[in-house]
């Protein structure tokens, strides 16, 4: 049975992590208003939340500008997508065993 | 090691399935928008040069109709090599609504002001449908366009193609700016 990540099971960063990885690979970029639109998250919540996956790793965060304004782009990393994997497993593990008993 | 129950493990699998339908809405709402703003654009120019080229009517509408198709065409391929997903079956509806359009104004023998009405009523029509599937915004374009295109034509008469160029158009390039946004 896989374990479960702290880091990832906070309900916020789970979106957010959700959000990465469904986009991953597809071609979709996600800036903070765009994160913050899927997450329906507060600014100040989001970019709590982001720093802190962004300290474990799980994320690479590029800040830049467009134009005069400044720019977040955010980027699952390899590591954030293995752990957020594990943890839905783990997640669907907890509801099998429920299941089977 | 952290304790999670069955009941927390389901919300949060909950949680992750609605993040996903979240950003596949978003999706198809950027996808959408440079093409909405563009057809827009043609659509307002098209009114406008109906407002003082009356008798080219026939012709601007082609070349609106035209362009219109080549902008979605190219658009659909940019996002295609940004390996963004694009829907083809969008260029194959616009071609069935101009084929549908073009029997249903043949057969009710529309006047030009009838005609005006007609073509935005079936368009707006087409995304009322679609955002029942794809999102809402959709949806509520083509009922709020439909409507107030509607209004245009029964209370409207000198500038009625000016008004069909803000009304139309406006709402086109507004929704398709909102949606880039989503």
């Amino acid at each position: 049975m896989s374990k479960p990540d702290d880091v990832i099971h906070q309900p916020m960063r789970l979106r957010i992590m959700a959000a990465l990885a469904a986009g991953a690979g597809k071609g979709q970029e996600f800036d903070f208003s765009r994160l913050k639109s899927i997450t329906q998250a507060s600014d100040g919540n989001l970019g709590a939340h982001i720093e802190t996956l962004e300290r474990a790793g799980y994320i690479g965060v590029e800040r830049g500008y467009q134009g005069r304004r400044p720019r977040m782009v955010v980027r699952p990393t390899p590591q954030g997508l293995r752990a957020y994997k594990d943890h839905v497993a783990f997640l669907r593990s907890v509801i099998d065993s429920e299941a089977e008993r | 090691m952290m304790q999670i129950d069955p009941k927390s493990a389901e919300a949060s699998l909950a949680e992750i399935d609605a993040v996903i339908a979240r950003l596949k809405q978003s999706t198809y709402y950027r996808g959408a928008s440079t093409i909405i703003v563009a057809w827009g654009v043609l659509v307002a120019v098209g009114y406008l040069l109906n407002q003082w080229i009356p008798r080219q009517a026939g012709f601007v509408w082609l070349a609106v109709n035209a362009l219109g198709l080549l902008a979605t065409i190219v658009i659909g391929s940019r996002q295609q090599r940004a390996n963004r997903k694009f829907d083809w079956r969008i260029v194959i509806a616009i071609l069935l609504a101009f084929g549908f359009g073009l029997i249903c104004s043949s057969l009710g023998h529309f006047g030009a002001r009838e005609l005006n009405i007609f073509w935005p009523a079936l368009f707006m029509f087409g995304y009322a449908l679609a955002g029942l599937w794809l999102g809402l915004a959709f949806t509520a374009l083509g009922v709020g366009v439909a409507l107030l295109a509607f209004v245009g034509y029964l209370f409207v008469d000198t500038w009625f193609d000016i008004y069909l160029a803000v009304v139309n158009g406006g709402g086109l390039i507004l929704a398709g700016l909102w949606m880039r946004r989503a």
